[in-house]
């Protein structure tokens, strides 16, 4: 507790660049993933689940340093680091994605087209607001697990909260490495309750049972 | 981009797969970790999340356990561990530590396969008069068992993935030539030491996942492999 006050500061710094380099991972890979979901057809849906089932299963690290060979980048600095994110988000987010828009009700879609709705009506007034909970479910993981694989990036020189683990490491400093350890997890809780929060407002019908009493 | 090159001669020099640092020695290093601490973790894991499944005792604390185990990164806690059971004996705080890391998933895959069997199959046992044992290791256990392999795959995932990171602790592994090849700027053992490490997962997760899918054949029952 006391080395984490008395460098509070570092410690925030470190905190911001860990945020700036998961956030923009989260939101790209969802949007990617929620995009895949809608556009591949069905029978392409098995080879899709072995190819993402593959690459999440390869090493955040051994990702990391690839990159650069395939892709022409600098193995050091953010760059792979945000890119392996965004893969890793997607992989994730893709199978949220997919179950979360097969869970809408296929009477509610019929109706909507009775109503005389066209697709892109019936897409933005019905199957997106009711698949807003899974979507939110699937979003929920993908911020808590970026937040927590965004920490290895500190082994190819991204100065974020997981330096506090090598640093914690190299100077036998059990507290650091601890501390780094807090620091992670109180972003990844906030950033769930964020969600959940998130979900709820963009849900009201699903809570308004108290309001009809 | 891609030294096709430099690439081919790095695996093409007999110095980089014999000897204390080469290929063959470190990849079965790299094995002998992830296997011996999933099997310790399972000694405790899958009779404990048979045990939950079975009472219905504890659900709370597997589904607690499932979300905190994904918020905390694996490194951070492998280096506390180390640092905190001793460097004396890395080799042993190592394996402890991703034992610890396998734990969750196992535990959850033992106990979600228990939970997800229907209670008329274990009514039916019960009234064929079979005892609380003869229920959990002739109905339970075999129906829970793509389950129990799904467990096994997930922790495979995360433990060999940790420990790329092991030779920031001072042990071997394949992330040795990664972890070294940055320091000296040797990038082509970088990426070649990368290249094994995907074959290495995704050859594992691809038996682990065909292995899976085969007992949930077996049994007739469909596998639910959409979620990693």
């Amino acid at each position: 507790m006391e080395w984490f006050i008395a460098n509070w500061s570092f410690i925030a710094g470190l905190a911001w660049t860990h945020l700036s380099i998961s956030i923009p991972p989260i939101i790209l890979g969802s949007v990617i993933a929620i995009v895949m979901a809608r556009v591949i057809p069905t029978r392409f849906v098995t080879p899709t689940r072995t190819i993402l089932g593959a690459i999440y299963a390869i090493p955040s690290l051994a990702l990391f340093v690839v990159l650069p060979a395939v892709l022409g980048t600098k193995f050091i600095g953010p760059t792979n680091v945000i890119i392996a994110l965004t893969i890793y988000a997607i992989t994730s987010m893709y199978f949220s994605a997919r179950d979360a828009f097969r869970q809408v009700p296929v009477a509610t879609m019929t109706t909507s087209r009775a109503l005389g709705m066209n697709s892109r009506q019936m897409f933005v007034h019905v199957e997106l607001p009711l698949a807003v909970p899974g979507l939110i479910a699937g979003l929920r993981v993908v911020a808590a697990s970026t937040i927590s694989i965004a920490s290895i990036g500190a082994v190819v020189g991204v100065r974020n909260l997981g330096y506090l683990f090598i640093d914690g490491f190299q100077r036998k400093i059990p507290e650091e490495i601890i501390s780094g350890l807090v620091a992670i997890s109180v972003i990844a809780l906030a950033l769930d309750a964020g969600l959940w929060l998130l979900g709820r407002a963009m849900t009201p019908w699903r809570n308004a049972k108290v309001a009809r009493a | 981009m891609l030294d096709v090159g430099a690439l081919g001669a790095w695996f093409s020099d007999a110095a980089n797969w014999t000897g204390r640092y080469g290929l063959v020695n470190l990849l079965g290093e790299h094995l002998w970790l992830t296997f011996v601490s999933i099997a310790l973790a399972s000694l405790i894991a899958v009779p404990l999340g048979l045990f939950i499944g079975h009472t219905g005792r504890g659900e709370v604390f597997v589904i607690g356990l499932g979300s905190l185990s994904r918020a905390i990164p694996t490194m951070g806690l492998l280096f506390a561990l180390v640092l905190l059971l001793g460097v004396e004996f890395r080799e042993l705080s190592v394996v402890l530590a991703l034992a610890v890391i396998a734990l969750p998933p196992l535990i959850a895959g033992a106990y979600s396969g228990v939970a997800s069997i229907p209670p008329s199959i274990r009514d039916s046992a019960t009234a064929q008069g079979m005892t609380a044992w003869q229920l959990v290791r002739h109905v339970e256990l075999p129906l829970a068992s793509p389950s129990i392999i799904g467990g096994f795959r997930i922790a495979f995932i995360q433990v060999v993935s940790t420990v790329v990171l092991a030779p920031l602790v001072g042990l071997g592994g394949l992330g040795f030539g990664i972890i070294q090849g940055l320091a000296l700027r040797n990038f082509a053992q970088v990426t070649a030491s990368s290249l094994v490490i995907i074959a290495l997962t995704i050859t594992g997760e691809l038996l682990l996942g065909y292995w899976q899918r085969r007992a949930a054949d077996r049994l007739g029952i469909p596998t639910n492999l959409e979620k990693p």
